[in-house]
């Protein structure tokens, strides 16, 4: 089963750059993917690239819309859709972290045994209540879109879950980094059909992908 | 379709069975284990015990097999076309019941037993006029020859599986890599699950396996195959190491179909020869089941037309009249809609509206047919054909 061009979802933002640098370094033709302009399509010789919002590519695969895609660990867990992750790609490493304003502890600790429940902001529900629930912590989740470092400053919540690279805004914002719940990078991953139907291509691209992964410099 | 695929079944000797939609939950965990968790309805009944909608078919028939068949002599062929019921999280939009068409062979072991079981999967979607599908066949045995192998506890071997299930690669060659796993079953680990292709994919996993002594995994895959190859049906199977499935009851064959742009597979199985032994009843056992909704989403994918029957006849006139007339077409094989309209244009408009090739008015004893065709009733003659497909 080799009709038509390998359907590709691209990751817009934070990922897209490291995204060119290993297909090019896997010898993929990337085309007008290099400068797509406001195209959200764009066709080379054997792939067809689509370019999406990064939390929407799970969906993209899993549903079967794209065969292939580059994503985030973190979104992946995030989505739990079933989808095949065949290659870490290495780059866009980040942490999962909780975190709190510098000094709270005594004061949420306290909270919490008055009231027995901790209120955690955070753009990731789904791993925070994992997280919490491995450790028979009861939380409220506050689920933001955007500046999670700002819940706790403003009284939204007691503790956040996000991503951080460098921990940098997390220090700007003088919170504290209390423990990792996970790391992530960007993965490769297939539509489960299609890595059973078209087996050769993807598992050649995978193959190929984790090895210029392995290769490429770290930014 | 059911029909097509139905027939395909009975040809192979398998013969229909029906089970209850409610099963004790004990009854479906015992049988299915912990994937049961996060997939079946439950619900309490009035003496407090905990009932569940069946999520699948294969526990409940094994039960049924162990039960009320357990005189009879085996091998048993069942099969079935039910609707099965499975939660969804919220917001999916998925449907919570669909429909499972499925065979299980109950009480025969054996490369050949798996080759007929891939064999009615194969003939059954050709019957219902698939063009382009692919049956992915694999085993379990040599994923677990190899976590034998590898030495390094129950515990590693669980999260292995785990990740095999939840198709993460990245984790799984993690694991497979970590401390305290002899380091060439790791290595043969992470490149089993990669092997797919013909019957060369088989060789490929020999050789791999056979490297650290668990070669023997995989002779009734290769028996199997041979058997397929005589059966003219090697050519729309693909061997596949890497595929697993959900429900952890399976102990050698796993199967799965797919159709092309179908982002999930039509269905699948496979061997789950200790099943039947917590009802009682130890015996070998495999089976496969499709889902009907997918299989539909595939043929409209590839244009395929699904026939229906259309109506034959609309029959108006004076009430027992229509009642003797509709009986005497009904009887040579007519679909016919009764009316009670006895005026002969309002008659036209309503077969126009039903869709109906013809309408008669009872006592004239002739159909008419939109486009003035006329056809004598006496004696009456098959059904046109003209009712057609739609």
């Amino acid at each position: 089963m080799t009709a038509g061009r390998l359907r590709m979802a691209i990751p817009k933002g934070a990922l897209f750059e490291g995204s060119l640098r290993v297909l090019r370094a896997a010898g993929v033709e990337v085309g007008a993917l290099a400068d797509p302009g406001r195209l959200l399509i764009v066709d080379t010789e054997e792939i067809r690239f689509i370019i999406g919002k990064p939390t929407d590519i799970p969906a993209y695969v899993a549903y079967g819309a794209a065969d292939v895609a580059i994503a985030g660990a973190d979104v992946l867990a995030e989505a739990a859709l079933d989808v095949a992750e065949l290659a870490d790609l290495r780059f866009g490493a980040c942490r999962f972290v909780v975190a709190e304003r510098e000094g709270s502890a005594t004061q949420i600790a306290d909270s919490y045994r008055r009231l027995g429940v901790v209120r955690v902001a955070t753009k990731y529900p789904r791993i925070t209540e994992a997280y919490f629930a491995d450790r028979g912590v009861q939380v409220e989740i506050v689920k933001l879109h955007g500046n999670i470092e700002l819940a706790p400053l403003i009284g939204l919540a007691d503790q956040v879950v996000d991503i951080t690279a460098t921990g940098t805004t997390l220090r700007d914002n003088h919170l504290r980094i209390v423990d990792e719940v996970m790391s992530s990078s960007a993965r490769f991953v297939a539509n489960p059909v299609a890595v059973r139907i078209d087996s050769e291509r993807v598992m050649d691209l995978a193959g190929r992908l984790a090895r210029a992964a392995g290769e490429v410099e770290q930014p | 379709m059911t029909a097509a695929a139905s027939a395909v079944f009975a040809a192979y000797g398998f013969r229909f069975v029906e089970t209850p939609a409610v099963e004790e939950f004990r009854t479906l965990e015992a049988g299915a284990g912990a994937a049961l968790e996060n997939s079946a309805f439950r619900m309490v009944d009035l003496d407090g015990s905990l009932l569940a909608l069946r999520p699948e078919m294969t526990v409940p028939i094994a039960r049924l097999a162990a039960s009320r068949l357990a005189d009879e002599p085996t091998p048993h062929r069942l099969c079935y076309a039910a609707d099965v019921y499975r939660e969804q999280a919220s917001l999916r939009g998925e449907a919570r019941q669909f429909t499972q068409l499925g065979v299980e062979l109950l009480g025969a072991n054996g490369p050949s037993s798996d080759a007929e079981v891939v064999g009615v999967l194969v003939d059954a979607l050709a019957a219902v006029g698939l063009r382009e599908f692919t049956v992915g066949v694999g085993t379990v045995a040599v994923l677990r020859a190899l976590i034998e192998a590898a030495g390094a506890g129950p515990e590693w071997a669980a999260e292995l599986l785990a990740s095999a299930h939840a198709r993460n690669l990245v984790a799984f060659d993690a694991l497979a890599s970590a401390e305290g796993v002899e380091p060439a079953v790791g290595e043969a680990l992470r490149r089993v699950v990669r092997i797919g292709g013909g019957r060369e994919a088989i060789g490929e996993c020999r050789l791999v396996a056979d490297a650290v002594g668990c070669a023997g995994s995989l002779d009734a895959l290769e028996s199997a195959w041979e058997l397929l190859e005589a059966a003219g049906v090697a050519d729309r199977v693909r061997v596949d190491f890497g595929i697993l499935r959900s429900f952890d009851y399976y102990t050698g064959l796993i199967v799965e179909a797919y159709a092309p742009g179908l982002g999930l597979p039509l269905g699948g199985g496979g061997r789950y020869d200790e099943v039947l032994a917590r009802f009682g009843a130890p015996m070998p056992a495999a089976g496969f089941a499709l889902s009907l909704e997918r299989v539909m989403i595939a043929l409209a994918a590839q244009d395929v037309a699904i026939p229906v029957r259309g109506l034959d006849a609309v029959v108006g006139g004076e009430p027992r009249e229509v009642a003797l007339t509709a009986k005497r077409l009904r009887a040579a094989g007519w679909t016919v809609r009764m009316s009670a309209t006895r005026d002969a244009a309002a008659l036209d408009v309503e077969a126009a509206s039903a869709g109906a090739s013809w309408r008669v008015l009872a006592g004239e004893g002739r159909a008419v047919s939109a486009d003035g065709r006329v056809l004598a009733l006496d004696p009456v003659p098959a059904p046109s054909s003209e009712g057609g497909t739609r």
